[in-house]
């Protein structure tokens, strides 16, 4: 894509992509979740990605193939049609403080930049998203990592610098308002599609 | 492990009790027999029968089991005067017993205070070496402390006297596929397929994780377990069926160049278009809009 080192790229992520991904891992909160970018680069600006949707994907045993190979293949030609595709993954650890990335993190994410190179992790802070409900913080709750000249994956910037950006900045009081009203009940993941398949991780209608 | 139908009842059952059709009881019961986890509504049904005598008192002796239940609920929801209360009638009740003993020890590890959690568990352990629940606490608490390795070292110490518990494999072969040590899962739930052959959840996880693996053989392995849990679950398990096709593309790409009949020998051929067939099936009838979506995803694994 010849676009320098990925630092100089800035992601934005809509407040329904981002809220979707932080109700998921509220509705599973003992469990290690994940879920998948949907989204394009930017027809303005070719320094930006646009991250425009989520697709939450697993709540359990995230480093299984079967289910993850089955998935990217069904939600990649449900996105098509819009012009779009899996531009990156989110990941929430299972403890509350644990701030690495695991290996199932970074070998998800490296198959996905196979195919968009400029696929970052999108890693939920735990403390941040504890803290919304005091502060008045606009900046996401998400750590952005991004891999490096030598391929490896590294967290950039303490809380992701300028370099992801909230598309609405009201994002964080709407996503406070779902918390409140206990909407992640209401999200739906891969792992429940796969269970029972009248279950839609497409989730529409969450946010109506 | 929880089948579908009994989901289906306790969320029934859920949805009565909160919207104040009553059943609490029920639900409660019902909630300690599936071991389900559901620490908020058992929280507030069960708090608000035992703060009122009447309700009390129609539990009989099982009222100190709510107390216990209600207890750990509390714990679970970072409620610990609840909790505290909780403990503090049960001691009352119950002067120098074990298992009250075991709760207050869950209290520190509920706040966070692991030195002095592990430290009641010991002295607890010491006259009880062979009680199952505090053994499993201390590989939770390795666990809550990000120390995988030695959750791993304590459960499999625990499995050694204790290798019946299907639970503990479980939870070891999940440990193992958190850190992506996939030939040590696969050896737990080659013990659990031998315990228990004809649970199908087994053989699914099994065959995910042989195919996580990889390579010929173990392709070949994961579509009998695949199969297997096909024939377990009378052909409803998509999880399975979707299993099926994926290890026939998998086993195709790396036969190619080989000769077809030294590759794979043991094939029924017509077992994926037949899983592939199912698939489409299933999906036509519930999930129509996803119709289009899975035949896609079948074509591009050549099926």
């Amino acid at each position: 894509m010849g676009m320098g080192s990925n630092g100089e790229l800035k992601y934005e992520i809509s407040q329904d992509a981002y809220i979707k991904l932080v109700l998921h891992s509220l509705r599973h909160k003992t469990a290690a979740v994940n879920g998948v970018l949907i989204g394009r680069v930017s027809p303005k600006d070719e320094g930006i990605v646009e991250i425009s949707d989520s697709v939450p994907l697993f709540h359990s045993n995230l480093a299984l193939l079967p289910p993850l190979e089955i998935s990217l293949l069904m939600i990649e030609e449900h996105y098509v049609a819009q012009g779009l595709s899996i531009v990156g993954y989110f990941h929430a650890n299972e403890r509350f403080d644990d701030v690495e990335l695991c290996g199932v993190a970074k070998n998800i994410a490296d198959h996905i930049s196979r195919y968009f190179p400029q696929a970052p992790i999108l890693l939920l802070n735990n403390k941040k998203l504890e803290a919304l409900s005091k502060g008045k913080d606009r900046s996401p709750v998400m750590q952005l990592c991004v891999k490096d000249a030598s391929r490896n994956w590294r967290v950039v910037g303490a809380d992701g610098g300028s370099k992801l950006l909230l598309k609405e900045p009201s994002a964080n009081v709407v996503l406070s308002d779902y918390i409140s009203s206990e909407k992640w009940k209401d999200v739906t993941d891969v792992d429940d599609h796969l269970d029972d398949v009248t279950k839609d991780w497409v989730n529409p209608g969450l946010f109506n | 492990m929880v089948t579908k139908t009994e989901e289906t009842q306790l969320n029934q059952l859920e949805i009565q009790v909160d919207n104040g059709g009553g059943g609490a009881w029920e639900y409660l019961s019902l909630v300690r027999k599936l071991k389900v986890r559901r620490s908020e509504m058992v929280l507030k049904h069960g708090s608000s029968i035992l703060s009122d005598p009447g309700k009390r008192s129609a539990l009989g002796p099982d009222v100190w089991t709510l107390h216990e239940q209600v207890a750990i609920a509390a714990m679970d929801c970072q409620c610990f005067d609840v909790a505290q209360n909780c403990i503090k009638a049960l001691q009352k009740k119950f002067p120098e017993s074990k298992r009250v003993g075991r709760l207050e020890a869950l209290l520190l590890e509920a706040k966070g205070l692991w030195g002095e959690a592990e430290e009641a568990y010991s002295s607890l352990l010491e006259d009880n070496p062979l009680d199952q629940a505090i053994h499993k606490r201390r590989v939770a608490i390795s666990k809550a402390l990000g120390k995988p390795s030695l959750a791993i070292e304590l459960l499999n110490k625990y499995l050694e006297l204790f290798m019946a518990d299907h639970d503990a494999w479980r939870e070891l072969a999940e440990i193992y596929l958190s850190l992506q040590m996939y030939k040590q899962a696969a050896f737990c739930y080659e013990e659990l397929i031998l315990s228990h052959p004809t649970v199908p959840l087994y053989h699914l996880a099994y065959a995910d994780v042989l195919y996580t693996i990889g390579g010929l053989e173990n392709l070949i392995s994961a579509r009998k377990y695949y199969a297997a849990t096909i024939d377990l679950t009378g052909g409803k398990n998509t999880r399975a069926l979707c299993g099926i096709c994926l290890c026939a593309s998998a086993i195709a790409q790396l036969s190619k160049g080989r000769n077809k009949e030294d590759a794979d020998s043991t094939t029924a051929p017509e077992l994926p278009s037949l899983a592939a067939a199912a698939l489409e099936k299933e999906y036509k009838q519930k999930a129509p809009d996803k119709l289009q979506l899975i035949s896609s995803a079948l074509r591009s694994l050549k099926l």
